[in-house]
């Protein structure tokens, strides 16, 4: 039965239409009462049965009004959702592992304020999903910011998201299911603890230096100037100055690190399988980018030439993820 | 200062504070109904529950609700003999609803309160339908309902307030629907018999015994209002009949018991005379089965589902005992005979006296006829010798005679001298009987009193009268009130003995007594529309309604015809509504299509989406400088600037304004060409 019914709203899921902004009308919006709305149902059922009995006239006013309330209790669950518009922030990427943020904005046009409106993810379990709420102020947005566990690297479409309101009285259950257009991009999970960075190549053209025997670490550094810019300075080789007493400050000099160049070669990166692999790439990515090394990187089939900066790592990013 | 210790809660602890608070007012309203146990249990968890809030305690385990609960049903088994009679149903569902309160650790838990004082709300019916008990049960509505809305706030800390105005809002919402269905819901009969014969009463019992109707004399509730038709007749002779006792057994007047075959027992043998009096009573529920009319009646009055019947001693007596509002109209004759003409048999229970009481009454009536004779002809002379000695023999009337003992009669004649209507009737009873007079008490009520805002006669409890009935011949029964007698203020005019008020409205009586009377007046009648509108509301008046609605003859298949076709009528309006939500209907956009109407009647065309700034200039351009046309650009602008304006600019003219403005506007003439 649950198996059906779980294919039953996969293949309704399916058939909406995928889209960035969904305005909530009457199409849209479904409404069933809640366990708690039966309970309801029940008790008004009992009152009038009460009222019936005893010929009280003061009870059936007062199961009357309370079913007149439920009744527009039930308008105004509908209205509280039904207008709204939601408009999803392009998610930003992540990495394997972690959850993606997507951020929604809900905008209201009515006069009145919005209460009491959750989000979620529809997964496989619907009643234990993670919510987020958020009231929508009169004739405002909002931002209200859902969380995803994102599967394996690549480029994923977005689950579908529900939007729900119990609000007034939760008697009544009002949603809406909405497929995002928009796609995630899902960069491979970063090695927990990556071996050092590997050595420089000789840089094509330039003569044997030096510099070519290196200890695989980039010592290319020199002693503070100042102007030099604040991401050249080795902080890690600050600490341990400082820490030794001495009051030095130590820069990564430039042109040695132009001399030999870095690339991070999916044929030479040690680990075992694919994705090993590509973990530890993007482990380095993240290293080298941090250290404001410039450096390439090389996976079956594709190359990109040695650069630095977050549009140069967002590259090699997707390019491992997609790969 | 309250308002400041509930904010600096937290959210939760304010919430559940709240829920408590309005469990708490659902609890206290029972008070009256309950037993002593059951109030003091309630309160005590209720306050617990609230430390335990306070101090963020956690809550009780389940051998204390467990416990508590089995205390709770012993003791109800204890008080009521069973767990499931109305009264007993009352006290468990009290309690149960603040055990409940134990366990209420998530908003979840919250529905089930807010169920369980739905029912407990319901249970205040059945003791009281008045205005006071619906303001105090639409209170405690408001308040389950604010509390229920204020959890479905999930975010942030809206404030009570909030919630309640939402609560009120949808309460004022849902009461268009609550009275369609109020007026037009089929009222069925019970779906099962009616308990509660035993509920607390009020009002004459059934039978008499001395020193009882002093507590209804001190009972300031009502008992009955009545219009009359016409002119009412004069106080004095406002006596609304009740219970006939013509049993004595020394020590309790008895209604008569049907000792005599069919044939020869007593007959009413009623005949009246003069203009009838037309009238309508509303009587409160009695939980007994007698109605009260105005001395005789011939005809049965009409009420709604119930059979009336007259009994030979002129007593009307309905099917069940009346427990609810019931309102019969009902023609009398204050002018009326009744009883046989000449002795008959059925006579002789009418002078029955048990043995070995009150001989010093017996030796008074030997005395009294040795002075004034014997036989049917002596019998108004007799009487007349008794009333005489109740006039003149320094008999007082007082509602606070002291204890009688075993012979009531002659603690009154010789002893006491002094005491109310039962005493003396009592009293006057015996010694009739005594002298071989058939004579009889009647109770009922006697008086009443205009509320001069509506217009009704109001019969309180403290107006409960006993009177005697005198068996003449050729004349047959006669009222004669010894009370009269005693004390001639007490019929007919409204100098009467009155109970204790409490200290407000004495304080109110003394700085101005009038306005005490006024206001007394102004809430009587208020609650008497109550009644006639809302507790009255029964099946005869909606099918009264239907007939006003023009059905011929309406029966409750037409009452749910015309309820269905109101909720059909109000889904197409809904439906239609919710078509005309989806056009456009922006008010400004219609505005702004009007102005562009009239100006391309006046040959300035326009396109859907010419802005305002440019239909101006467009004005300009056809007029010129013109007054007319200066003004009519100025509004597009204005216009404009209402939608458009950057906050923080010069203020621009409201919606509304604009739409004033725009009828005001001078247009220019329409070209001859």
């Amino acid at each position: 039965m649950n198996k059906f019914r779980a294919r039953l709203r996969t293949w309704w899921h399916n058939r909406l239409p995928r889209r960035d902004t969904l305005t909530l009308t009457q199409r849209n919006v479904y409404i069933l009462p809640t366990r708690a709305g039966w309970m309801l149902a029940l008790t008004l059922l009992l009152l009038l049965v009460a009222s019936i009995n005893y010929q009280l006239n003061l009870g059936y006013l007062l199961t009357f009004l309370l079913a007149g309330s439920a009744v527009a209790g039930m308008h105004m669950c509908h209205a509280n959702l039904r207008g709204l518009t939601l408009h999803l922030n392009p998610p930003e990427p992540v990495h394997a592992g972690q959850a993606a943020v997507l951020e929604i904005r809900l905008s209201s046009e009515r006069k009145r304020t919005r209460h009491g409106i959750g989000m979620g993810v529809i997964g496989a379990n619907l009643a234990h999903a993670p919510l987020a709420w958020t009231d929508v102020p009169a004739q405002a947005s909002t931002t209200l910011q859902v969380s995803w566990p994102v599967p394996a690297r690549g480029q994923h479409a977005l689950p579908a998201l529900h939007a729900f309101t119990l609000f007034p009285l939760g008697t009544f259950r009002v949603w809406t299911v909405w497929r995002p257009a928009s796609t995630v991009l899902v960069y491979p999970e970063p090695e927990s603890a990556p071996p050092p960075l590997p050595p420089g190549e000789p840089q094509a053209g330039s003569s044997g230096s030096a510099r070519v025997q290196s200890t695989g670490e980039f010592d290319g550094v020199r002693a503070y100037r100042r102007g030099d810019p604040i991401k050249a300075v080795v902080w890690k080789k600050a600490a341990q100055a400082f820490a030794a007493g001495r009051d030095e400050l130590v820069s990564r000099d430039a042109l040695s690190t132009q001399r030999q160049q870095l690339w991070l070669d999916h044929a030479q990166c040690g680990a075992g399988d694919l994705e090993g692999r590509l973990s530890r790439l993007t482990a380095w990515v993240l290293m080298a980018d941090r250290l404001g090394l410039d450096f390439g990187l090389r996976v079956p089939g594709r190359e990109i030439a040695p650069d630095q900066g977050p549009t140069h790592r967002a590259r090699c990013l997707e390019t491992l993820a997609l790969c | 200062m309250l308002k400041t210790a509930l904010s600096a809660l937290p959210r939760d602890t304010r919430d559940t504070l709240f829920l408590l608070a309005v469990v708490a007012w659902v609890a206290v309203m029972q008070i009256p109904h309950v037993p002593w146990w059951c109030s003091t249990l309630t309160a005590g968890v209720l306050l617990w529950r609230t430390t335990l809030t306070l101090r963020g305690r956690p809550l009780p385990n389940w051998p204390w609700r467990l416990g508590l609960l089995l205390i709770t049903l012993m003791a109800t088994w204890a008080t009521h003999g069973t767990l499931l009679g109305q009264d007993a149903g009352v006290t468990l569902v009290v309690v149960l609803l603040a055990l409940k309160t134990l366990e209420m650790r998530a908003r979840r838990d919250a529905f089930v309160v807010f169920f369980l004082a739905f029912f407990t709300l319901l249970t205040h019916f059945f003791y009281s339908q008045s205005l006071l008990t619906a303001a105090g049960i639409l209170i405690a509505l408001l308040g389950l309902l604010t509390a229920l809305v204020n959890a479905h706030m999930p975010v942030g800390r809206p404030s009570l307030w909030q919630a309640a105005r939402i609560a009120a809002g949808m309460a004022a919402m849902g009461a268009p629907i609550m009275l369609v269905l109020f007026l037009l819901f089929p009222r069925f009969s019970p779906l099962w018999g009616v308990p509660g014969e035993d509920r607390g009463r009020s009002g004459l019992s059934s039978t008499m015994r001395v020193g009882q109707i002093a507590e209804l004399v001190l009972d300031d509730g009502i008992a009955l209002r009545v219009r009359f038709e016409g002119d009412p007749p004069p106080q004095a002779e406002l006596y609304f009949r009740g219970p006939v006792l013509s049993r004595f057994d020394g020590v309790e007047w008895r209604p008569s018991r049907a000792e005599f075959p069919g044939r020869r027992a007593l007959q009413s043998e009623l005949s009246v005379a003069g203009d009838p009096i037309r009238y309508e009573v509303t009587m409160e529920p009695s939980q007994r089965p007698w109605l009260f009319l105005l001395e005789a009646a011939e005809q049965a009055p009409q009420v709604p589902g119930m059979n009336v019947r007259m009994t030979p001693e002129l007593q009307w007596l309905t099917d069940r005992p009346i427990g609810q509002l019931v309102r019969y109209g009902a023609i009398s004759h204050t002018t009326f005979r009744h009883g046989p003409l000449e002795p008959v048999l059925a006579l002789q229970e009418q002078v029955a006296l048990p043995p070995g009481f009150n001989p010093r009454t017996l030796e008074l009536a030997q005395q009294l006829r040795r002075e004034h004779g014997r036989g049917p002809e002596a019998t108004p002379r007799l009487v007349q010798a008794v009333m005489e000695r109740l006039r003149t023999g320094g008999y007082l009337y007082t509602l606070e005679p002291g204890v009688y003992g075993q012979h009531t009669a002659d603690e009154f004649w010789f002893d006491r001298r002094q005491g109310f209507c039962e005493h003396i009737a009592s009293s006057f009873v015996i010694l009739m009987r005594a002298l071989d007079i058939p004579a009889r008490i009647v109770t009922g009520y006697q008086g009443g009193e205009l509320n001069g805002i509506d217009g009704f006669w109001t019969v309180r409890q403290r107006d409960a009268h006993a009177w005697a009935e005198v068996w003449q011949q050729g004349l047959g029964w006669v009222r004669v009130d010894p009370t009269s007698a005693v004390a001639p203020g007490r019929t007919g005019s409204l100098q009467r003995l009155s109970a204790a008020e409490g200290a407000f409205a004495g304080a109110i009586r003394n700085f101005n007594p009038t306005l005490a009377a006024q206001l007394r007046a102004a809430w009587e009648a208020m609650n008497n529309r109550w009644n006639q509108w809302v507790l009255n509301y029964t099946q005869g008046s909606q099918l009264d309604l239907l007939k006003n609605l023009g059905f011929k003859s309406p029966s409750w298949t037409d009452l749910a015809y015309v309820l269905i076709g109101v909720v059909v009528l109000v889904s197409l309006l809904g439906a239609a509504w919710t078509l005309w939500e989806r056009q456009q209907h922006d008010p400004w956009l219609r505005l702004l299509r009007r102005a562009r109407t009239r100006l391309a009647d006046l040959g300035v065309a326009s396109a859907d989406h010419t802005p305002p700034r440019e239909l101006a200039q467009r004005v300009r351009q056809r007029w010129g400088e013109t007054e007319a046309a200066r003004r009519i650009a100025q509004w597009l602008l204005q216009l404009e600037a209402q939608r458009y304006a950057r906050p923080g600019a010069a203020p621009s003219p409201s919606l509304a304004t604009l739409q004033r403005e725009f009828r005001q506007l001078a247009w220019p003439r329409k070209d001859p060409r």
